[in-house]
Order: C-alpha cells, then sequence, then structure tokens
C-alpha cells in the first residue's frame, strides 16, 4: 500500500506540474491577444461612467485578468484565481463558466465514454481472434484492418457515417443532441431522441479507436502464448477456462498504459465529432469560444480537458498498479 | 524426513516409449525431432537423459504427457505408463487430467513457469480445481508440507509472487506443483540450469530424497553430465533425435561405448587436471534440417567412422550392459537383441561416486562437472 | 597492407549486405502484392505533390453553369461551387498537404531522435528533465492547444504549420528511442565502445543510431499520416482561414458552406479529399507493414 501511495503522490504532483504549465501557457496567450478583449472591457466600462477602480475590479472578476498593473501582478492574479477553481463568467452570456463547462462536459464524456467501451471490448475480442489466428487469412485481414482503422482520424470516419447515414440514407439524425420538438425529461419520446442523436458519435468513436485496440491485443495475446508459463499451466493439466484467464489477463494489462495514451486522443477526437454533428459538447464549446474570443470559457474548457487527460492517465496508471503485482509489491518492499 | 503422502499401492509406475517418431512440420516438409526411439523408465529409478540442445531430448520429455507443441506431432510409437495405458492415445480430458495427475513436469527454473499475476497459492487453488480436488483445505496443508520437506517456509511461498521467489525457491514450487497431486511420474527438464553452484546441490539432493520418499519413476533431462552423475541410476544419451547409448550410470561413466558418449565425458573439464586434457568434441551438433537421413547421425562428427556408417542406421541393441547404436561397437552378441530387456542391469545405484578415472570430486561439492553444449567449446 | 584489405573486404561485405537488403525488399514485397500496391501509390502521391501542381494553369477554369455536376469522365470527382474540376483542385491542394507534412516528420523526428538519444544516453539528471518534458508533450492534448494558440498565431503557411505540428508530435518518439537506446548499453555496446577510447559522436552515429534507425524511419512514415490529419483538421473546423489551396479547405467549404452533408449531389465534392486522405493512409500503412518485415524478418511465419 506504501508503494501505491508513494506512486500516487508522484503522479498528482507531476500533474500539478502540468497543470502549471497549461494555464502559464494561456496566460501568455490570453496577454498576447489581438484587440486584448480584456483591455477592451476595460474601457468600455470607463466610458460608461465608471471609475477606474471599479472598471477594473469589475474587468478582473468577469475575466480573472487585470486590465492594469505589472505581467507578474497580472500572471498572480491570474493563477491565484484558477487555482481557487473561480473560473469567472462568460465574456459574451455573463454565465458562469463552471455552470457551462458542466453542461457541456455531460455530452462530451458519456459518448466518448460508451465509444470507449465499446470499442475496448469488440477491438480486445477481435485482437484475440486475430492472434490465434494469425498464421491464416482472416486474421491477416483482421489485422490490415487494424492498422488501417488505427490511421483514419475521427472526422473522416464521423464525415463518411454522416455520408452515409445521415445523407445518402437518411436514417439518423446528423444534427444536435435531441431533438428540442421533446420536453426534456423523462420520457420515452426525449430519450429515444437523445438515444438516435448519439448514435453516430459513439459510433465515430467506437470505430475510429477500435482499431488500435485490435492490433495491441493481439500482439500483447501472442506475446503471451509465447510465455512459458502458458505451456506450465498446460502440462500441469489446468483447464482450458483457466489457461483461457490466465492469457487474458496477462495480455490486458499492458493495454492500461496504451488507453492513458489514448485519452488524449479521444479528447481531440471529440472536438472534431462534436463540430460535425452540432454536438453540444466540451470541444464544440472550445470552438465557439474561440470563434467568439470569449477568453473566460475557452481558458475554462481548455484548463478542463487538460485536467481530465491528466486526472484520466493517472487513474489508468493506478489501475494498473493495482492490476499488477509486480508493480504494486515493488513499492512496498522498497 | 516424514513421508507425507503414503506410497501409490502398486508402487512406482514403469514407463515403456515403444518406436516413439515426434515430426515437426517445416518448409522443408516434417522432418522428425525423434526418431524410432525406445526407452525403459524402471520403476523407481531416476533415468538421466543427456544430449546437447537439438538432440530432441525436450520433445521426448513433452512426448511423456503427450504435450508435443505445434507445428510438432507425434507420427508413430506409443508411450506406455504403468496405471494409465498409452499416453499417445488419450485424448481431451482424460489427457489432461493425465498431466499433473500421473505425469508431473517441473520446468528449467529460468522458465517463467509461473502466472506472474496470481500468488502461488492461488495457482495452487486453480490446478486443484481443474483436477476436480474435492478437498482443497488438504491440498493447501499437502503442498505447504512439501515446501517444508524442501526447506521453504509453506505459509509464505503460497502467499508470493513468483517475481518475489529466488530461483532456487522457483525451482522447489515447480517441484511442489508437479507433486503435489500426487503424481508418480515426473520429468524434470533442466532442473538445475541457470542455478549457482549450491543452489543446484540443494536442488539435485532434493529431487534424489523425494524421489526415493515418495516412490516415483523420475526422468531428468540434461546438458550437464554432472547432474546425471550426481542422480540418476540410469543415463540415456540422445544425438540428433536418435537414442545413441543408454545403460546403467555407473557402467556407461565409467566405461562408455558410443563415440558420441565418449565425447561428451572427455569434454568435461576436471577440477584437478590440466585444463587442455578437456577435448571439445569437434563440429557442431545437427539442427533439424541437416540430421541426415539415412545413416549413422553422428558420423560427421565421429572418429571411427566407417563406410557403412554413411548407409546403415546403426541398429540400438544390447552389448551386455547397456543398449549402444554403433557400427564400430560390436555387440556382445547379436543374438541377445530379442531378449535384452530381461538381461539388462535394473539395479538402481543410488549415488555417484568415484566414477572412471577417481579424480573427480563430487558436483555436489561444487565442481561444475559440466559438459558445455559443444558449439560453445567450438568457439572458445 | 592489411588494413587496405580489411577495407576492400569491408567494402566488399558492405555491397553484398546492400544487395542482400534490396533483395529482401523485394521479397517481402512480392509476398503479398498489397505491399506493392502501397509502393506504387506512395510514388503516385509524391509525384502528384511535386510535378502535379505544375500541369494546370491557373487560375483553375471556372464553368458557372455546371455547379456541383455529378462526376464523369471529364470530372472524375464532379465540379465545385464555381464549377472547377474538383479532381485538379485535389492535385494542387496536395502539394500544401504533403509538403506540410513531409515538414512535419522531420522536424518531430529529429526532435524525437535527439531528445531520445540523449537521454538514454546520459541518463541521470538531463534524462530525468528531458523526460518530464516528454511527459508534458505526450499529456497535453494536442489539438485543444493548437486551437488555443490559433487565436493568437496563423500558422497556416506551410513551413509554420509543419514547425508547429512538428514541435507537438516528437514526445512517443523520443520515448521509444529512449528505452531502445537503453536497452543497447544494457547489451554492453556502450560500454565495449567506451572501453575502446571511442568519442560519443562516434558511440552515438555509429553504434547506437543504426539498430534504432529502421523504427525511427517508420515512426517517420506514420507521422506523416498524423500530420496530413491534424492539418486537415485545422483548416476543416475552420480555426484556420478558409483560404488557400488544400484538402482541408476542399473539406470544410463541402461540409459547412455547401451543405454537402444534406444534399447528396454534392457528396462528391466532401468525398474527393476523404478519398485521397484515405488512400494515403493505405499507401503508408502498407509500406510500413513492409518495411516491419525487412527489418523485423523474426515477424515471418514460414
Amino acid at each position: 500500500m506504501k508503494g501505491i501511495a508513494r506512486r500516487l503522490a508522484g503522479h498528482l504532483a507531476r500533474g500539478l506540474v502540468m497543470i502549471w504549465v497549461v494555464l502559464t501557457f494561456t496566460f501568455v496567450i490570453v496577454s498576447i491577444m489581438p484587440g486584448d478583449p480584456v483591455q477592451a472591457e476595460y474601457e468600455l466600462l470607463l466610458q460608461q461612467g465608471h471609475s477606474p477602480q471599479q472598471a477594473e475590479a469589475q474587468t478582473a472578476m468577469l475575466h480573472r485578468f487585470r486590465p492594469t498593473g505589472s505581467v507578474l501582478e497580472q500572471y498572480l492574479e491570474y493563477m491565484g484565481s484558477l487555482l481557487r477553481l473561480d473560473l469567472g463568467q462568460s465574456v459574451v452570456t455573463r454565465v458562469d463558466v463552471s455552470t457551462i463547462l458542466g453542461e457541456a462536459t455531460r455530452w462530451t464524456v458519456i459518448p466518448v465514454l460508451i465509444g470507449t467501451v465499446l470499442s475496448f471490448v469488440l477491438g480486445v475480442l477481435i485482437g484475440v481472434y486475430a492472434a490465434i489466428k494469425r498464421s491464416g487469412k482472416l486474421g491477416d485481414a483482421l489485422t490490415l484492418s487494424g492498422s488501417l482503422l488505427r490511421g483514419l482520424p475521427d472526422f473522416v470516419v464521423a464525415l463518411i457515417l454522416a455520408a452515409i447515414f445521415a445523407t445518402l440514407w437518411p436514417v439518423l439524425p446528423r444534427s444536435g443532441a435531441v431533438n428540442i420538438l421533446y420536453e426534456p425529461g423523462f420520457n420515452l419520446d426525449y430519450i429515444l431522441s437523445l438515444g438516435q442523436h448519439a448514435i453516430l458519435p459513439i459510433a465515430t468513436y467506437a470505430i475510429s479507436s477500435y482499431g488500435g485496440w485490435i492490433l495491441a491485443m493481439k500482439s500483447s495475446v501472442v506475446t503471451v502464448l509465447g510465455d512459458d508459463f502458458i505451456l506450465a499451466a498446460e502440462l500441469r493439466g489446468m483447464k482450458r477456462s483457466v489457461i483461457f484467464r490466465y492469457i487474458a489477463r496477462n495480455a490486458i494489462l499492458p493495454l492500461f498504459t496504451i488507453f492513458a495514451l489514448s485519452i488524449a486522443a479521444l479528447f481531440s477526437g471529440a472536438i472534431f465529432v462534436e463540430r460535425i454533428f452540432n454536438y453540444p459538447g466540451l470541444g464544440m464549446l472550445l470552438i465557439n469560444s474561440i470563434g467568439r474570443r470569449d477568453i473566460t470559457v475557452m481558458t475554462g474548457a481548455f484548463l478542463l480537458i487538460t485536467a481530465a487527460v491528466i486526472v484520466a492517465n493517472i487513474v489508468a496508471d493506478m489501475f494498473y498498479t493495482v492490476i499488477d503485482p509486480r508493480v504494486r509489491r515493488a513499492g512496498d518492499a522498497a | 524426513m516424514t513421508l507425507t503422502t503414503p506410497m501409490s499401492p502398486d508402487g512406482p509406475p514403469s514407463v515403456r516409449i515403444r518406436d516413439l517418431t515426434v515430426v515437426y512440420r517445416t518448409a522443408a516438409g516434417e522432418l522428425p525431432a525423434v526418431r524410432d526411439v525406445s526407452m525403459d523408465l524402471a520403476p523407481g529409478t531416476v533415468t538421466g537423459l543427456v544430449g546437447e540442445s537439438g538432440s530432441g531430448k525436450s520433445t521426448l520429455a513433452l512426448s511423456l504427457l503427450n504435450a508435443v507443441q505445434p507445428p510438432g506431432r507425434i507420427s508413430a510409437g506409443s508411450v506406455d505408463i504403468g496405471g494409465l495405458g498409452d499416453v499417445v492415445q488419450l485424448r481431451g480430458d482424460k489427457l489432461r487430467q493425465a498431466r499433473g495427475g500421473q505425469i508431473g513436469y517441473v520446468f528449467q527454473a529460468a522458465q517463467n513457469s509461473l502466472n506472474p499475476l496470481k500468488t502461488v497459492g492461488k495457482q495452487l487453488l486453480d490446478l486443484g480445481r481443474s483436477h476436480d480436488v474435492k478437498d482443497l483445505r488438504a491440498l493447501v496443508a499437502e503442498a505447504r508440507d512439501l515446501l517444508a520437506r524442501m526447506g521453504l517456509d509453506g505459509a509464505r511461498v503460497l502467499d508470493s509472487y513468483q517475481h518475489e521467489l529466488s530461483g532456487g525457491m522457483r525451482q522447489r514450487v515447480g517441484i511442489m506443483l508437479a507433486l503435489v497431486l500426487n503424481a508418480h511420474v515426473v520429468v524434470l527438464d533442466e532442473p538445475t540450469t541457470a542455478l549457482d553452484m549450491i543452489t543446484q546441490a540443494n536442488i539435485l539432493e532434493i529431487i534424489r530424497e523425494i524421489h526415493a520418499e515418495r516412490g516415483l519413476t523420475t526422468l531428468v533431462i540434461t546438458h550437464d553430465i554432472g547432474v546425471v552423475a550426481e542422480v540418476a541410476d540410469e543415463i540415456a544419451v540422445m544425438y540428433g533425435g536418435r537414442l545413441v547409448e543408454q545403460g546403467p550410470v555407473r557402467a556407461v561413466l565409467g566405461d562408455p561405448h558410443h563415440p558420441y558418449t565418449r565425447g561428451l565425458i572427455q569434454a568435461i573439464p576436471r577440477l584437478t587436471g590440466d585444463i587442455d586434457e578437456a577435448q571439445a568434441l569437434p563440429g557442431r551438433p545437427p539442427t533439424l534440417t541437416t540430421i541426415p537421413d539415412q545413416g549413422c547421425v553422428f558420423r560427421s562428427r565421429c572418429a571411427l567412422r566407417m563406410d557403412v556408417c554413411d548407409t546403415v542406421d546403426p541398429l540400438f541393441q544390447s552389448t551386455g550392459d547397456r543398449m549402444v547404436a554403433c557400427h564400430a561397437v560390436a555387440p556382445a552378441a547379436t543374438f541377445t537383441t530379442t531378449t535384452s530387456e530381461s538381461e539388462r542391469e535394473m539395479t538402481p545405484s543410488r549415488a555417484w561416486s568415484g566414477i572412471g578415472s577417481g579424480r573427480r570430486e563430487p558436483a555436489a561439492d561444487g565442481d561444475g562437472v559440466v559438459a558445455r553444449e559443444t558449439n560453445e567449446g567450438d568457439s572458445a | 597492407m592489411s588494413d587496405v584489405a580489411a577495407m576492400t573486404g569491408a567494402t566488399v561485405t558492405r555491397a553484398t549486405l546492400r544487395r542482400n537488403f534490396w533483395g529482401s525488399v523485394w521479397r517481402v514485397l512480392l509476398r503479398k502484392p498489397s505491399r506493392l500496391l502501397g509502393v506504387v501509390l506512395m510514388l503516385g502521391f509524391a509525384f502528384m505533390g511535386s510535378i502535379g501542381p505544375m500541369l494546370y494553369d491557373r487560375p483553375l477554369p471556372r464553368d458557372p453553369s455546371v455547379q456541383f455536376a455529378s462526376p464523369s469522365l471529364r470530372h472524375p470527382f464532379g465540379t465545385d461551387f464555381q464549377g472547377t474540376d474538383v479532381f485538379s483542385l485535389l492535385v494542387i491542394g496536395s502539394r500544401y498537404v504533403l509538403l506540410t507534412a513531409l515538414i512535419t516528420a522531420v522536424v518531430s523526428v529529429l526532435l524525437g531522435t535527439a531528445v531520445g538519444l540523449v537521454a538514454g544516453f546520459r541518463r541521470g539528471a538531463l534524462d530525468a528533465v528531458l523526460m518530464r518534458i516528454t511527459d508534458v508533450n505526450l499529456t497535453i492534448p494536442g489539438l485543444p492547444l493548437l486551437l488555443v494558440l490559433s487565436t493568437v498565431w496563423e500558422f497556416s503557411g506551410a513551413w509554420e504549420m509543419g514547425l508547429v505540428l512538428g514541435l507537438l508530435g516528437w514526445g512517443g518518439l523520443a520515448r521509444a528511442v529512449r528505452s531502445q537506446t537503453l536497452s543497447l548499453r544494457e547489451r554492453g555496446f556502450v560500454e565495449a565502445a567506451r572501453g575502446l577510447g571511442l568519442p560519443n559522436r562516434h558511440i552515438v552515429g555509429r553504434e547506437l543510431l543504426p539498430p534504432i534507425a529502421p523504427y525511427i524511419a517508420m515512426n517517420a512514415l506514420m507521422s506523416l499520416i498524423v500530420a496530413v490529419y491534424a492539418q486537415v483538421g485545422l483548416f476543416f473546423l475552420g480555426v484556420m482561414p478558409v483560404i488557400g489551396e488544400n484538402w482541408g479547405v476542399m473539406l470544410n467549404r463541402a461540409v459547412f458552406d455547401f451543405g454537402a452533408m444534406t444534399t447528396p449531389a454534392r457528396l462528391p465534392y466532401m468525398l474527393a479529399p476523404l478519398l485521397a486522405i484515405l488512400l494515403l493512409t493505405i499507401a503508408i500503412v502498407l509500406v510500413v507493414d513492409a518495411m516491419d518485415e525487412v527489418f523485423n524478418p523474426r515477424l515471418r511465419v514460414e
């Protein structure tokens, strides 16, 4: 347990450093942004007859940016407020950024999660099959399809799916998260509509990531099949089901590290998918806020995405640590 | 030193291998890794099977469990095990139950024969469930006793993962897993390779003692003649997929008949002698594709090569106290071929001592009486 | 004298090795004809990006009377909103796409290899620092970062785009090169070379790099794909100005300006760049597959 705690502490420290890097980056971006929105707001308030102190206080409250003072002061103010998780209000709509983010997060996380789990299960199963039949034609074809699909970016998959199922053979809605005709709430029409709208985004997430799982699982299973302990289990007369469990658990293990790395890609993919299907998630929010130069929302969305990736990385690694005794107990012994 | 398991009522089983041929599928067709091997393991004896890598000894060992891995397969012959019948004919659940149940297999210590993600104890339970053991508690108790018998803290080892065990401990765990279901035929594959000298001696002692205590029929596969001298009653020498000499350890090591056996013994560096006296066998052992398909497999490295060796495969026949396959070694009496089995001396000679010139110290004292793989000897 | 003999001996073996190498390349290609297809496609794209754009007079002819024409012999992918041939747009756009991808690959491979080699070779504190930087590079999601960056810097030129994408994409290679370097060290290469008094430059260039080179080459090819996706994606999303000639701009116009998704007749305009991307991906994947077998013969199933 001590090993796990130490590992977790290390991850958290590194995660904080990364958050700091990201915050600094966004601060620099906003500072040098052409047509400084903070300055513009400040001057507007002055024109409306506010005193400089009032105008400054209000701008700072809105944007987490002080329009005046040295760069260092501005930086400290910005970092301070964000570390207090105070994200301010949207420049455009004056709604709390945390509210906006909370609303958008649901639309990203749930479809991404479903799509990932689907592709993981499918990819792992097909990967096992491709590993067992690796010298056959079908195994070969599955492997090649895996490398092609791993290569294909989300937007190509999304556009092709949309072209087929929304344009040529229009059976699924192409835009939005739900039909606005229906009353939001727990009624069948609304839920059905939600499901219908989610099919294409989820399918995109699933298809564009499952090729990677096939390849990873296949090579992992091939490695484990060659391990001595599998033959040893067979020679000890272990049941097939037991041996299968030995293979599966050992082969899936390395996939967790890949999982961590793929999370960042998933969030990037969500930006395309949400733009193409007009889905109101975090990616859409980021694009729209950039288009409107809504710096508070932009900063908040970027921060949230980065934090989510970092946390997901940590969770994946901790999961790995808990499963693999070699990592878990190594920490304890030290 | 208490016996934890009563000896099986019928005593240790015998193993009869007859005309066993194992082939591997390659690009050049099916090539034999083991060809026409006949061999008996007398009940209650330890047989040492010696050969260089590629001689087919591991394949032969796997055949005892009918577990030759693809692309290999047993193409002919039988392996009769007392109380079990012909293993080659066993299929499905019966074969699976025989593995581990009646026949134990112990892997080389350096090989990771344990699932790295499960504790030894959990794998023991998997083993018990696979073999429909009713009383798992008794199984664990038996395993603990066996481990304790081998000088380990049973409870602690059962709670350990593979990476937490040393090579010698792993080897003992392997022996425990092979015996815990009360198997009476045990195959040990390179039991001391990759272990340090002290541990080697330790493991050999354990093998010898457990063998006697539990009434086993044991086959030890090794490239190390010192190991055979240390534990075996009988020695069988393999070359190029063929058995070339078999007989009582004392007799064969003291007076090897087959030129290959002689070469192997001469290649051993003596602790007390001049290092130059050790002579490596010239040439390389054949691989699957370079084994000649007719004539003697050893002729290209043989000092006693004759014309007949190129065309006629020498018969594996009895010459007095042993079996030899060599044209240059005239059988003591050709007519004994049919009655050879009954005539062969089966008296187990327990510990090796002072074989040959008498200059050698016992291997247990750690002098490393090892016949290195001759391809390594070449480069030296 | 003996030196000369040794040298000629060396050149002879090297020449033989090279012949063997090309021989094995040829055998690997022949074993699966699909790989040959990959090589042909790759050459086709190289031709398309380098020579292709010169074959057209600019501005491209427009014919407002045949807007969004269906595919025909004259217009294999139909025409766009101005009646311009979509295929010629595709060819002209390929130059930017491929040039950018090439720059990205070069930048990311140089950076990744350098960081990985230095970290693995030097180890110690420098290694720790470089690996933390690599972690940051790998963890921070690239596309959101690019989007935020686009608010202050319009990096739509081929060189700027290639540079930016390259600077973001070296982490994976660096990590892999480092671990390979470490494993080579373990095998005693480096200690042996050090013992012979060879300079670091020689050790890195002659001992460490060659065994890793095939892996780096394959990685370079794969990073071409990633670069194409990233830049086409940026233009497609509309965060880069929708001007200029490249596949991303075509996609953006087709989907967001001209309703290719709502009107089936306009689909070819959208599908053309997608098809090009697809073919490029297939070509690279097939070539990487062939390279993998040339360099890692153990994968061969005989």
